[in-house]
């Protein structure tokens, strides 16, 4: 069977039939198990990073007392937390405290000069050769630890004295070797949609602990 | 929707857990709108998603997972955030107010065939509104992913398919809209590959 064979079965049990009832149960039944799947996830960060999370807040809270600022970076779908997490702490709603943060990923005249320049390994890392100043935050995304255009901003953001925070998945990859990053998240999940999924609740719960630690 | 600050760690995550079981509750929603979802892509339409704020990067997040899926060997799907453009959106902002800003985007890009998907934490931005609006005016499949009471997205019925999050915290309904995302674009590749059940294109 091909890997979406034995993922769902019941598609090809018989002819190549039309019943539509089977397939929305069958359909049903996955997002029951997906729902289930994140909720234990999740739950399983909670236990592995409670004090690890706690840590990274009191960090990231005393850079922002400092006078420091949030830079932001991932590539695709990590792209888009990166700037949701940029957003989150700059403009929070009522009720929390607006912090200053950027997201390295949405300026798209920086992004394609320096990789049509460079190279799109030096994006996020030139970006912070510019705009950091040592007690800044660096938070970089990446599902598989192995982004090579993250791995250089955490080379440059440690050289530099930023404060690292960085979101793996599966076994953390390069990321989980590297010796850039003080604060590192790996879900230990095979799926990147649940990967980032958990990894969203995990800075959401960073920006909350950093809001209570401000 | 105010910030609920507080709690220790263990606190903040049990704070997600009743909302992402509730997902699965829905689980008969979200079957029937990746079924629709997908005979509008079979009939050669495009999804078209819109959101602001926090939302605005699940619309650029959604729109990436079809055209580049993350799994190798699935198809790409036709798919456009109207976040990304920053010139037309805050050109029309500046010139018409910013209510419209996705409206207008639809008015000029949608086509009827298409899908227009609309994300709100708490239902009530009125820009994922108007959307809504002129999408279904022009005879889009509609699909809202809203959450709290569903705000007026959910009372005024403003799409076809509605999907309400189960919390009234942004960051829990978003986490719960990243899941739901996720799974309405796998789960349309699963009617994609038993075109049996896609039945006759929508051509409205």
């Amino acid at each position: 069977m091909t890997g979406v064979e034995s993922l769902y079965p019941f598609l090809y049990a018989g002819a190549e039939g039309g019943d539509v009832t089977a397939v929305l149960a069958e359909v049903r039944r996955s997002t029951e198990a997906k729902a289930a799947e994140i909720v234990a996830l999740r739950q399983r960060m909670a236990d592995r990073y409670a004090d690890r999370l706690t840590a990274c807040a009191a960090a990231v809270a005393a850079s922002f007392r400092a006078g420091g600022r949030l830079f932001t970076f991932g590539n695709g779908g990590s792209s888009t937390d990166a700037q949701a997490v940029a957003q989150l702490f700059l403009d929070p709603g009522a009720g929390a405290r607006p912090l200053p943060a950027i997201a390295l990923t949405t300026d798209v005249a920086v992004v394609t000069a320096l990789s049509n320049d460079v190279g799109f390994e030096v994006v996020f890392a030139r970006q912070l050769a510019a705009f950091a100043r040592p007690g800044d935050v660096a938070l970089g995304l990446s599902t598989s630890g192995g982004s090579a255009n993250v791995l250089r901003a955490f080379d440059h953001a440690a050289g530099a004295g930023l404060v690292t925070v960085g979101f793996a998945g599966y076994d953390g990859g390069r990321m989980a070797a590297a010796r850039t990053i003080s604060h590192l998240f790996v879900v230990p999940s095979e799926s990147v949609h649940r990967i980032q999924e958990a990894q969203t609740t995990i800075y959401h719960v960073l920006w909350e602990l950093t809001q209570s630690a401000l | 929707m105010t910030a609920v600050l507080g709690g220790g760690v263990g606190a903040l995550f049990e704070r997600r857990v009743a909302a992402g079981r509730a997902l699965g509750r829905d689980a008969e929603l979200v079957a029937r709108a990746c079924h629709d979802m997908a005979r509008r892509f079979a009939g050669g339409g495009k999804l078209v998603v819109f959101g602001s704020g926090a939302a605005a990067t699940d619309a650029q997040h959604l729109a990436v997972e079809f055209v580049h899926p993350v799994i190798v060997g699935k198809r790409a799907f036709p798919a456009l955030s109207l976040t990304g453009d920053v010139a037309t959106l805050t050109g029309v902002a500046s010139r018409d107010g910013v209510t419209g800003v996705f409206a207008r985007q639809l008015a000029l890009l949608a086509d009827p065939g298409d899908i227009a998907l609309g994300l709100s934490t708490d239902g009530r931005c009125e820009l994922v509104r108007a959307g809504l609006v002129e999408a279904r005016r022009r005879g889009l499949l509609t699909v809202a992913l809203a959450g709290g009471d569903g705000g007026a997205i959910a009372r005024d019925r403003l799409a076809d398919h509605i999907l309400i999050a189960r919390s009234t915290d942004p960051r829990v309904v978003k986490e719960v809209h990243v899941t739901t995302y996720h799974v309405l674009w796998e789960l349309v590749h699963v009617f994609f590959e038993h075109p049996g059940v896609l039945g006759p294109a929508v051509h409205p």
